[in-house]
């Protein structure tokens, strides 16, 4: 049976609120997700869309399955999970940055072994292997601050937005690696089979992002 | 642990899936036979070395040591030890194989993906003949209608058109791979940030419009006609139209696109690729084309080769029909009706014969079935 309706797995929390005022100026019906109640599906029954909600990591399973045709979710967790589908459009929200930070007697020259504590092993491999340094990387899953300041690890990869949050925890940031913003993201083979629809939501959502960007630089 | 669990990534087939699944084999061994593709079945074991050409991309190869030491693996593709056979035996060329066997690929953990695929595929190698890559097209047309009920489209691409369009961008080899590497991904923001260098070239506005280079002929083909391609994409160019042409003759009916914009899908393939999905479909049904440096991972001489792969597990997904290999009858008999059972099974194609000892045992495996029972007992003496 031809597939007629797209499937979208929005990231919940953040980014979905960040997200739905992106999709409503590009025209697409989203009460249904702002009176969500414990519901995590949702079928326009006036458009061609269907939404699910998951969590960032899963958003990426649905989208590797064919579960999901589209997904919005931040380039994080597209790097981290090593994604193969489509990127084709950079939202402009959820924007923040990969920094390496912590305590202040850190000394990201000294000649030994590093532990490194973060929730992204994979961007922290990474950014430390362009720097020809082998560290020991414990993962951690939540309040990754922690880490420098229990002594389980020597420093931390973490995102941040303004640094608000790893200041107030007397930390400070060693270096900036690679910023992160939400994407959204399509499925290889839905691309192939539902091109038309697929674009028109692209350049929708593309024409709203960039006219957003545009009052941003000139305010009013 | 227990020990009746399995490893991660495997599953056992059996009933409605494994009778599709053979049906399907069953079908594509036809075929192969009828068009002449000699049978050819290569071990699952193979030296890692064998591999050193493919692409693993985001899977893993199973691994594990001979007594020497030796690293071995189960194979992740059937083409490469079909290559290493021919070097290895110098079989006079050229030759047409058609094969059926499981490969091995170890996906990322709990994604639920499996390990263990079947695939079913063409190799027709010492034929440098733009005719190779037709039969492949014939053969993936045939059988795609013969297999599944889903309209399958072909697209087609060139595994070699996008390093010539980059190559007259720069000449950075680094700079080539990462322009083409955001385009095959589709990763937009990426290749937009990319491309921006060259704003200033004729290229720019194709360039702009690459990653959507795909869809129906007649629009690609306008659309590269009015870019500044350079010349060394106009045989690769020609050949497309060339084919497209001869599928628009030869079959009609059957759906047809190109993509310049995405990558082959092996670094092997050298020239025309092509690949083909249903609207259905989780993935790509096949996907084939032309390597003719095959064989120089094994010898100094290079043979040209066509070849194409199936995914099985795919077709068998679509051509699932619920329950039509559920036995509709049971048949009891005693033992010294043995003859009389066999022609009675013999002229009902989807019965089977009932084991049991008594004509309750047979009962309950023809309930369990929600088959009749067939009482070739009634009016004997142990009935």
């Amino acid at each position: 049976m031809p597939k007629t309706r797209l499937k979208i797995a929005l990231t919940k929390g953040r980014v979905e609120q960040q997200v739905i005022p992106l999709l409503e100026q590009a025209g697409i019906d989203c009460q249904q997700l702002r009176h969500k109640q414990r519901r995590l599906i949702f079928d326009s029954k006036s458009q061609p869309y269907e939404f699910i909600l998951a969590k960032g990591p899963d958003v990426t399973t649905f989208l590797e399955r064919g579960a999901a045709d589209i997904g919005i979710v931040g380039s994080d967790i597209l790097v981290e999970h090593q994604s193969t589908q489509y990127e084709l459009l950079d939202l402009g929200v959820g924007e923040c940055q990969f920094v390496l930070a912590s305590t202040q007697d850190f000394d990201p020259r000294a000649p030994r072994r590093k532990i490194i504590g973060t929730k992204y092993p994979l961007i922290t491999k990474r950014y430390f292997d362009r720097l020809g340094q082998d560290v020991e990387i414990i993962k951690i899953e939540g309040s990754v601050e922690l880490a420098p300041l229990t002594g389980l690890a020597d420093a931390i990869v973490d995102i941040t937005e303004t640094g608000t949050t790893i200041r107030e925890n007397q930390l400070q940031i060693y270096d900036y690696l690679q910023p992160v913003s939400t994407r959204l993201v399509v499925n290889r083979l839905a691309l192939k089979q539902q091109a038309t629809s697929i674009y028109q939501l692209v350049d929708r959502l593309s024409a709203v992002v960039n006219a957003n960007a545009k009052k941003e630089v000139m305010p009013s | 642990m227990l020990s009746n669990l399995l490893p991660l990534g495997t599953r056992d087939e059996f009933g409605q899936w494994a009778a599709t699944k053979q049906q399907l084999i069953a079908v594509i061994q036809a075929h192969f036979k009828q068009r002449g593709l000699a049978p050819i079945a290569t071990p699952l074991l193979e030296n890692q070395a064998v591999f050193a050409p493919y692409q693993m991309g985001n899977y893993q190869l199973y691994r594990l040591l001979d007594p020497e030491g030796q690293t071995l693996v189960l194979r992740p593709d059937m083409t490469l030890p079909i290559a290493r056979f021919l070097s290895a035996t110098k079989v006079p060329l050229p030759q047409k194989f058609g094969y059926v066997g499981d490969i091995f690929r170890v996906s990322r953990r709990l994604s639920g993906s499996y390990n263990q695929i079947t695939q079913a595929g063409v190799e027709l190698i010492g034929y440098a003949s733009l005719k190779a890559e037709l039969e492949c097209l014939a053969i993936a047309n045939q059988l795609s209608a013969e297999l599944i009920d889903d309209d399958v489209e072909i697209e087609l691409g060139d595994a070699q058109f996008a390093q010539q369009v980059v190559a007259t961008l720069t000449n950075d080899p680094q700079q080539q791979a990462a322009i083409k590497t955001a385009l095959f991904n589709k990763q937009v923001p990426q290749y937009t940030a990319l491309i921006a260098a060259y704003q200033d070239q004729a290229l720019y506005p194709f360039l702009q419009r690459w990653p959507r280079l795909f869809g129906q002929p007649a629009q690609v083909f306008q659309q590269l006609a009015q870019a500044p391609l350079p010349a060394s994409v106009t045989p690769c160019l020609s050949q497309l139209k060339t084919v497209v042409a001869w599928m628009q003759t030869t079959m009609p009916a059957q759906a047809v696109s190109i993509d310049l914009s995405s990558q082959a899908p092996q670094k092997y393939y050298t020239g025309l690729t092509f690949r083909g999905f249903s609207q259905a479909g989780a993935g790509y049904l096949f996907s084939g084309g032309r390597y003719d440096q095959l064989l120089a991972n094994f010898q100094a001489k290079s043979e040209p080769a066509v070849g194409m792969g199936l995914d099985v597990d795919l077709l068998t997904e679509l051509a699932l029909q619920p329950s039509s290999a559920t036995p509709t009858a049971v048949i009891y008999f005693n033992p010294d009706q043995w003859s009389q059972a066999e022609a009675v099974l013999a002229a009902q194609p989807q019965a089977r014969l009932s084991l049991a000892d008594d004509r309750a045992g047979a009962m309950i495996e023809a309930q369990q079935l929600g088959a009749t029972l067939i009482d070739l007992t009634e009016g004997t003496a142990n009935a």
